[in-house]
């Protein structure tokens, strides 16, 4: 939106040259002057420059719904409105599952299972819609090489294994989950950004990031100066990505992050942890968060 | 009539060939005549036109500011604003602390801002608030519309449509208990239905389509003249990331700040914002702040902030111009926001340790 041309906006053509000489070619430029100094570069007076301003903000506003339009169009597609987790009290109190159209986090220490739920996830987004499933594809971007395919077959043959009678089924169930092995956060916004296409080719149902701190620790040495900017940077970036892509698509995006329980005894990491939680929980709809007492504790946001 | 020439809102080239060709005042332009100018200076007798046509309304409007009239000027005597505030309602929060601490609710015409760490509420009260101002008047509202934009993509139709049905619930149960008629003809224009068709909402995904939807906001309260409150969640979010250039974010915000403003002026309604917390590194520990900068911190007349105690959710009133500092528990139902029930002593906490850099407030002696 913010990438548009202002010739698409419907400005006269001479203005829109003359801009260019500027170097204000997009809606973005445009927007983010004052007032004089659109003057300055329209050559118009104060009256036809907001008229200008008001034609450019047409055409980059988003547009307008009411509250009981979108509950209207949620009530006549209820099934996708969740994935349910086949786990009762979890759906419980999540209300339904993980929901369609926003980011869930899951956190935990190490060990607790939040790979083995990841996998679980992505044999439930194969199912078909009868099933509780979602009848898609999954991507599944892995960051710690932790997903294991001989792991998932087993999960489905013993979860479901009235379904998954036939070798055929077992083999368009795992043709359907796309896993992508990305070892430095690079790659991973790289990743991210090239999903839009993806999810449409082949049409896409879940995307997983398994996870997302395990990179972001490995680069960005907290120690030192100016990191701590950059890291929140990238997060927030890949955040909002993901948050347009689910809700664009109406899919669930599911994120475990690592969190090391030995690490918060030192008061330093404490602070960093607390930090980088907050940009990413600013971003997302639920957390769910699996205690060490091998307790599983949803505590929605 | 004797303004010069280089204050009128005309283009610069106009105003740059105009002074060098002599114009001083306004006055010697409107004696010209379009077909003078046009010759003088060489330019088209349309273009001369429309230049006469801008001054000339510049100068009526200053014709009417030194004789005092009303409409544009914003002159007014203290007297006319305590009568315009006491008649003024407030929005009501359902959590009896919030608004008594708040004076009455969230004031009208002013901008109110609240700060808080992820997941304490800043969200669910937006929300309560966009179903709290179309309470219908005999109930004690403000009977107005709402209007909602979400940055974050934090709105869920489905708590709405909760919160909204717990407040149709508590209004009918007033109404029962009261047995009036006025009550029973405002019931019926005040249903789930009704409610959620007047709370309009725009999906902001980056800050660009926030300034746009910012700037064509005036236009769009002028036509749904009854809207009361503008919500907008998560007017950090779009800032916080991808800013290279500080000082033009600091620049965007305050330009956006003085439209808001000038907004919550001109059409009477409520502004509320919700901000992030940020974390300030000090040389030995670390404290929570609200993100945006200090100099963001002006934007705002009130300002709350939502914080943990434990596993207590508390409000602060921070910032306000009529109110003390206090702090009060609050709590979130699958009704929406509401006290605590049953209600825990206030506490009036040592502002202190919320805001270490104001000076603590000291009871007076009766």
């Amino acid at each position: 939106m913010a990438a548009k041309k202002l010739r698409r906006a419907k400005l006269p053509q001479e203005l829109c040259e003359r801009l260019s000489r500027y170097q204000i070619t997009t809606c973005q430029d445009f927007l983010c002057l004052s007032l004089l100094e659109l003057m300055k570069v329209t050559g118009q007076s104060y009256r036809n420059v907001q008229k200008l301003l008001c034609q450019v903000s047409l055409a980059c506003a988003p547009k307008m719904q009411t509250a009981y339009e979108m509950k209207v169009r949620r009530s006549v597609n209820p099934s996708s409105a969740f994935l349910s987790t086949t786990l009762h009290s979890l759906d419980e109190v999540l209300h339904g599952g993980v929901p369609c159209g926003s980011l869930t986090e899951i956190t935990s220490p190490p060990g607790c299972g939040k790979t083995q739920f990841c996998i679980l996830m992505s044999v439930l987004a194969t199912l078909p819609v009868s099933m509780g499933g979602l009848d898609g594809a999954v991507v599944y971007i892995d960051t710690e090489s932790a997903f294991s395919a001989e792991r998932l077959v087993e999960i489905a043959g013993n979860r479901f294994p009235a379904y998954f009678d036939s070798d055929e089924k077992l083999f368009c169930m795992t043709r359907s989950i796309h896993l992508y092995r990305e070892l430095t956060c690079d790659s991973v916004l790289k990743r991210i950004k090239s999903l839009e296409e993806e999810i449409i080719s082949k049409k896409v149902k879940l995307i997983i990031i398994d996870s997302v701190a395990s990179v972001v620790r490995k680069e960005f040495d907290t120690q030192l100066q100016g990191n701590l900017a950059e890291r929140s940077n990238f997060l927030a970036r890949g955040a909002s990505l993901l948050k347009y892509l689910a809700e664009e698509f109406s899919i669930p995006a599911t994120i475990p992050l690592l969190l090391p329980l030995e690490q918060l005894s030192c008061g330093r990491s404490e602070l960093i942890w607390k930090f980088e939680s907050e940009v990413l929980s600013e971003a997302l709809g639920f957390t769910v968060e699996v205690i060490k007492e091998r307790n599983c504790t949803p505590c929605p946001l | 009539m004797q303004r010069a020439v280089g204050s009128l809102p005309l283009g610069p080239a106009l105003r740059a060939r105009l002074a060098a060709a002599g114009f001083q005042t306004a006055q010697e332009l409107l004696d010209t005549g379009p077909c003078g100018l046009s010759r003088e200076i060489g330019i088209s007798k349309e273009e001369a036109l429309e230049a006469l046509q801008v001054v000339r309304q510049e100068c009526s409007g200053d014709a009417a500011k030194t004789a005092g009239g009303a409409g544009t000027t914003r002159k007014c005597t203290a007297l006319e604003l305590l009568e315009e505030e006491q008649a003024q309602g407030f929005i009501i929060t359902f959590c009896s602390a919030l608004d008594n601490i708040l004076g009455g609710g969230v004031q009208l015409t002013k901008i109110t801002e609240v700060c808080g760490a992820p997941g304490v509420g800043k969200t669910q009260l937006c929300m309560q608030l966009a179903v709290d101002v179309q309470i219908p008047e005999c109930f004690g509202g403000v009977c107005g519309e709402a209007v909602f934009i979400d940055t974050e993509g934090s709105f869920m139709v489905d708590r709405a449509a909760d919160i909204a049905a717990a407040c149709v619930q508590h209004c009918r149960l007033i109404a029962e208990a009261h047995q009036e008629e006025d009550h029973q003809k405002a019931l019926e224009t005040f249903s789930l239905e009704s409610i959620l068709s007047h709370i309009y909402y725009f999906r902001c995904r980056d800050y660009i389509e926030l300034l746009a939807q910012v700037y064509l906001l005036p236009d769009f309260l002028s036509e749904h003249s009854k809207v009361r409150l503008v919500v907008i969640d998560g007017i950090a979010f779009p800032f916080r990331h991808d800013f290279e250039d500080l000082s033009l974010r600091t620049r965007l915000l305050n330009g956006l700040a003085q439209q808001l403003i000038i907004i919550a002026n001109d059409h009477k309604s409520a502004v509320v914002l919700t901000n992030q917390m940020t974390t300030r590194i000090g040389q030995s520990q670390s404290t929570l702040v609200p993100a945006l900068g200090e100099s963001w911190g002006h934007a705002a007349t009130v300002r709350l902030i939502f914080h943990w105690d434990k596993s207590q959710r508390l409000a602060t009133l921070y910032k306000s111009p009529s109110q003390k500092e206090s702090t009060i528990p609050y709590t979130i139902t699958p009704h929406g926001f509401r006290d605590v029930q049953p209600p825990a002593v206030t506490q009036n906490t040592e502002s202190t340790e919320m805001n270490p850099r104001k000076r603590p407030r000291r009871e007076e002696e009766k």
